[in-house]
């Protein structure tokens, strides 16, 4: 059951990232086409590519949250012995649920309903700016929803599947 | 230090060593901060901190970055670059582990990433190292510190994310130009290294090619390596901004790897979309909570602070500087370049300033620096996909890798006490203000 969610929640934001990143590449691309072969420079371009990686970035954080994928640092955790080690990992995703709660949902809700009722309007593509960041609680909800996943496989099931490669830059 | 301060680095400490991810140790750790402040819990203002961190165009070239780099690694353009070094250097006793290194900072000109090129360039040359009679794990030591000279060497990833942590007073284009010394210098000190042991163990050489067959094959690396024209070319012509140049770069490994050397097939294109994606959240949620934290440090003068002790102790710039060395190799021991860059440039900026350092110098200090940390265990991710790639262990890798580690410390300690070898070509290219 569990697993299932995670599998149809995987899908839909992994498709979300992949559509979104080559949109951005392709925005981008048009602003250097615009610039350097219609003489006539994009104006929305490098705003709508602005919006989309913080949606990207946001969204892509909570992906990582639940394939494992973000730094830190696994030295001393890796010696205690197995039973210790699962409950700390607990530990972690119960910190991380706690965090994402109250500072993306709640602190970005907030920051939402700031933000609109400023009113604050972007220069060229005229979205409301709150409405971007709508993205820090959405991510903070997905960001809760992994971890507390992750925190009920632990719970239950004994042996857990390694972590994927860890890509720095 | 007041109290604020000692909460946000134990709980930073602590966190850290219940392996949680190092983004979130800084994000937490912010809030029990400002809880230590008396303040109200400021999750709005933390939450705004990791938005305006990541609102910005200039790192849209991480993404670009990173996505031309998988490009590359699939795409075929290592084995060009290696057939290329090989015309130059193949020749030389030891010529394959010398192939090795040019190739990782050829690789390393046109692409961001220092895994990317452990990947390309060690899942060919390992293989073909050990058949050849070299030493298993000297292969995966030369690779893993090879790759390091590609964060030097410009286009770098890191390089956008110091030019951001120092607030912008380094450029993106000045930081990239003043790696280039640097990063060559590492590589001829690690192809010193590795002659020096092929003597030793008797490698053989490689086969000498004749004039044509080494044009011949330099022809063949010439696309990919017209990327280092456009690319850092173009941005120091002012054609392109660093994010219009990363996004060039992507469409011009894109026509490379696709449709010339078809070795990308266009169904495998989302896959690595994806992992675009998730790679850049990474850094980018890094990013932002490393504002916040930072954000809290400015506010109880932390950087002030410590330069103004540091400057009642330390009274030269040459001990400071091997004070700092010695600190940031123990970090990049245990922590990645990425964090590591965002946590410590806001803190010791203030200081080398102080001292005189030019922020642009101590970029290149602090990526050297860390680049030793991508090689060493516990937390060292190109040496883990290094020994991944080659199927040895790290403990077996150990013994073969210290001299290794002391190249790269040498030329580090070159660069660090002569400033030149950053400044002087940024300078001529009057990118430092």
């Amino acid at each position: 059951m569990l697993l299932k969610i995670k599998k149809v929640l995987d899908m839909a934001l992994e498709s979300l990232i992949m559509i979104s990143v080559a949109v951005l590449t392709l925005d981008v691309l048009w602003q250097v086409f615009t610039r350097f072969v219609l003489k006539n420079p994009c104006t929305w371009s490098e705003e709508l590519a602005v919006f989309m990686i913080i949606w990207v970035a946001l969204l892509g954080s909570a992906v990582a949250l639940g394939r494992g994928s973000h730094l830190g640092v696994d030295y001393f955790i890796s010696k205690l012995p197995e039973k210790l080690r699962i409950k700390s990992e607990i530990l972690v995703f119960l910190l991380i649920a706690i965090f994402a709660l109250t500072v993306f949902v709640i602190g970005g809700t907030n920051l939402v309903i700031s933000i609109v009722h400023l009113g604050q309007v972007s220069p060229s593509l005229g979205i409301q700016v709150g409405y971007v960041y709508l993205a820090v609680p959405i991510s903070g909800f997905f960001m809760t929803l992994y971890s507390v996943i992750a925190m009920t496989e632990r719970w239950s099931v004994k042996d857990i599947q390694n972590t994927q490669r860890k890509d720095a830059i | 230090m007041t109290w604020p301060i000692i909460v946000l680095f134990a709980s930073f400490f602590l966190l850290l060593l219940l392996n949680v991810p190092v983004a979130f140790c800084m994000g937490i750790s912010t809030i029990c901060a400002i809880f230590a402040m008396g303040d109200l819990p400021a999750f709005t203002a933390v939450a705004h901190k990791i938005t305006t961190g990541i609102d910005s165009f200039a790192l849209l070239a991480i993404p670009f970055f990173i996505l031309s780099g998988l490009l590359m690694e699939k795409g075929g353009i290592a084995r060009r670059l290696i057939d290329a070094a090989n015309a130059l250097v193949g020749r030389f006793r030891g010529g394959l582990a010398l192939v090795n290194i040019l190739t990782c900072m050829l690789f390393g000109a046109i692409s961001g990433s220092a895994t990317a090129a452990v990947s390309a360039i060690g899942g060919f040359m390992v293989p073909l190292m050990n058949k050849k009679g070299y030493n298993c794990e000297f292969n995966t030591s030369v690779t893993v510190t090879a790759a390091t000279t590609g964060l030097l060497i410009p286009p770098s990833n890191v390089m956008i994310v110091y030019s951001l942590a120092t607030g912008g007073m380094v450029s993106i284009a000045a930081i990239f130009i003043a790696g280039y010394i640097p990063g060559i210098l590492t590589g001829i000190a690690l192809m010193v290294v590795s002659t020096i042991f092929s003597i030793k163990k008797n490698y053989g050489k490689g086969e000498i090619f004749s004039f044509k067959q080494t044009i011949v094959r330099l022809l063949e690396a010439v696309g990919p390596l017209l990327l280092i024209f456009i690319a850092i070319g173009g941005i120091l012509l002012g054609w392109f901004t660093p994010t219009e140049a990363s996004a060039v770069a992507v469409l011009y490994s894109f026509i490379l790897a696709v449709p010339v050397y078809r070795e990308v097939k266009l169904k495998e294109i989302p896959r690595l979309l994806l992992q675009t994606g998730v790679t850049t959240s990474v850094v980018f949620l890094l990013i932002g909570t490393s504002m916040a934290m930072s954000w809290i440090m400015a506010s109880e003068n932390l950087p002030q602070n410590i330069s103004e002790a540091l400057i009642g102790t330390v009274n030269n710039k040459i001990l400071l500087l091997l004070i700092i060395n010695a600190l940031m190799l123990v970090v990049g021991c245990f922590m990645d370049m990425t964090p590591a860059i965002l946590i410590f440039t806001p803190i010791f900026l203030p200081v080398i300033m102080k001292f005189g350092i030019h922020p642009l110098h101590f970029g290149i200090i602090l990526i050297m620096n860390l680049c030793i940390g991508l090689c060493t265990p516990p937390v060292g991710t190109c040496l883990f996909l290094g020994c991944g790639i080659a199927q040895t262990t790290v403990s077996k890798v150990m013994r073969h890798i210290l001299p290794f580690y002391a190249a790269m410390i040498a030329a580090l300690l070159i660069c660090t006490y002569v400033p030149g070898l950053s400044m002087w070509l940024p300078e001529q290219l009057q990118l430092v203000k």
